[in-house]
């Protein structure tokens, strides 16, 4: 079934992540001068404000922050209710926004902040895919 | 240090639309703008020609125009339901400067009606669709500000041990304050069907929209319009009603999208109110009640801890304790809130309304023999939060 959510529209700027996740790689900013990755992509690393950056291939590893379940959604994301948001703490450093794979919505007692996560892709179109994030080990 | 502008002009009038909540005939946005200009120019007898300053949340100029003036200061700072304590910071800077002698922050919202007659609603998000924040986003589901909030109570209850039951007092406790005020949806079953008094066991165990938030952690969604005045002491002084002064003010934010947010459990309030307390010369000891934006449960029990009145991961039992209750200790949200007054997409306006009737001593009296709705406190402070808990404008008033 062709996939029926909202599908990012990659810029210029960009293209360097959504090309990685083709391939099946997790691209992050890093900034060249004080070292730091950042997420979302800047023009300016907004710890140091270099504007001397770069793209890095991450590790697609990090834990689990914090977390909802959607019970309300529009559009494709209608049909999967419930379903866990989540944002992952990157092992390079910052955060992402993601749909969290491996837990059990209707039980959210039984997901666990702090634990591992691991990224994988789903192709969305023939550009794009999307990095999804699932849970591989229980945390503390 | 800003202690200069302390008190430096006075709020002197607010009022409201001439229906607010959910409205039987839609109304557009302008229309709830205006109503509410034209009652607060009569509340205070400033002809709406003297009118030097405006002061709103969207297009300025497009209000300005529809009232036949030409200002000389236009602001049209819009970051979210903060926006409002924002403009009274903004408008104050322009009265000490000696810019503009009246200023006129004006709100309309058709969050209900906008369904049946399009317009100004609900906030859209900002800046450009396709935003680097954007695209890192908007593949996930989210579905506005109920989707985002929870991901902060689930962090807080993680980090101090609390759960969703003790965030559900404050649902509870502003629902107490509603049944006090006749103009709030959830007043009664006269209002609504779904209004009167609530349990905690109503607010748990009704249909959770974003987990942990059920619907009755979370905010209305209807119209309101309302408008206040500000003006330098002089003016304020020679006016039909009482002056509030703004004895500090201030603004913060920590980000603008939740993905920047560093500390899912604080927001910038602790930065804005830090400037608002030191501009007045006072502290969270000298507040005698507050009014913060309660967009969800959560929101409001975090900003209590960020303005000083509860020590972090204790905001919630200033509502499980009775202190924010009719007749505690520190009245909060004494309007019915935004969970249970009226909330249209952005609350500021609320807030400053609410904050100028309970220390002009103009808020309705109590009814059905329960402490009365007019708290008379001399001092309040009032928090507005913008956006994903992103922006703050925080406000020390204090009454003549
Ligand atoms: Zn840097």
């Amino acid at each position: 079934m062709a996939y029926d959510k909202p599908i990012p529209r990659p810029s210029p700027h960009t293209m360097p992540f959504w090309e990685g996740t083709k391939n099946g790689k997790l691209m992050l900013p890093r900034c060249t001068h004080c070292n730091r990755v950042h997420w979302y992509p800047r023009h300016i690393c907004p710890f140091c404000h270099s504007t001397a950056l770069e793209w890095i291939e991450g590790s697609g590893e990090g834990r689990l922050h914090t977390f909802a379940v959607q019970h309300r959604a529009f559009g494709g994301w209608a049909e999967e209710i419930p379903f866990v948001t989540a944002y992952i703490d990157l092992d390079e450093g910052d955060r992402m926004l993601t749909v969290l794979r491996g837990v059990d919505p209707e039980n959210p007692e039984s997901i666990r902040i702090g634990s591992r996560v691991k990224v994988e892709f789903e192709q969305a179109d023939n550009d794009i895919h999307i990095p999804f994030w699932r849970v591989v080990e229980e945390g503390a | 240090m800003n202690t200069q502008f302390s008190r430096s002009a006075a709020i002197v009038g607010a009022a409201e639309a001439t229906e607010i909540g959910y409205l039987k005939d839609p109304k557009t946005a302008i229309q709830l703008h205006i109503e509410a200009i034209k009652a607060v120019s009569d509340q205070t007898g400033i002809p709406i020609s003297s009118i030097d300053g405006i002061f709103s949340a969207g297009w300025s100029s497009e209000l300005a125009e529809h009232l036949g003036i030409h200002p000389k200061y236009i602001d049209t700072t819009q970051v979210g339901g903060c926006s409002f304590e924002m403009h009274v910071h903004h408008a104050m800077a322009a009265i000490y400067a000696g810019i503009i002698d009246v200023a006129l922050i004006s709100h309309g919202q058709n969050g209900y009606s906008m369904r049946k007659v399009g317009g100004s609603g609900p906030r859209r998000g900002l800046g450009n669709d396709n935003s680097p924040a954007s695209q890192m986003t908007s593949a996930y589901g989210l579905s506005g500000a109920p989707s985002n909030y929870s991901h902060a109570m689930t962090r807080y209850n993680y980090v101090y041990g609390t759960t969703p039951e003790d965030f559900a007092h404050v649902a509870k406790v502003t629902r107490d304050w509603a049944t006090l005020n006749p103009r709030a949806v959830m007043h009664s079953k006269e209002t609504h069907k779904a209004g009167g008094p609530i349990t905690i066991e109503d607010v748990q165990s009704a249909r959770i929209v974003s987990w942990p938030l059920t619907l009755l952690h979370c905010c209305l969604v209807t119209d309101h319009g309302g408008a206040v005045l500000l003006t330098r002491p002089e003016i304020a002084r020679s006016l039909k009603t009482r002056p509030v002064w703004v004895a500090g003010a201030g603004e913060s934010m920590g980000h603008s999208n939740m993905l920047e947010m560093e500390d899912f459990t604080a927001t910038s309030a602790m930065a804005s109110s830090a400037a608002a307390y030191e501009m007045a010369g006072m502290g969270p000891d000298d507040m005698e009640m507050a009014l913060v934006y309660d967009s969800f449960t959560v929101t409001a029990a975090i900003t209590m801890e960020m303005l000083g009145l509860a020590p972090r991961g204790q905001g919630y039992r200033l509502w499980k304790d009775g202190d924010a209750a009719p007749g505690g200790r520190l009245p909060i949200n004494t309007n019915g809130g935004g969970l249970s007054f009226n909330h249209s997409g952005m609350y500021g306006m609320q807030l400053l309304i609410e904050a100028y009737r309970q220390l002009s001593g103009t808020a309705e009296d109590g009814i059905n023999g329960l402490p009365g709705k007019q708290t008379g406190a001399s001092t309040c402070i009032v928090n507005g939060t913008g956006g994903s808990l992103s922006t703050t404008g925080t406000l020390v008033l204090v009454a003549d």
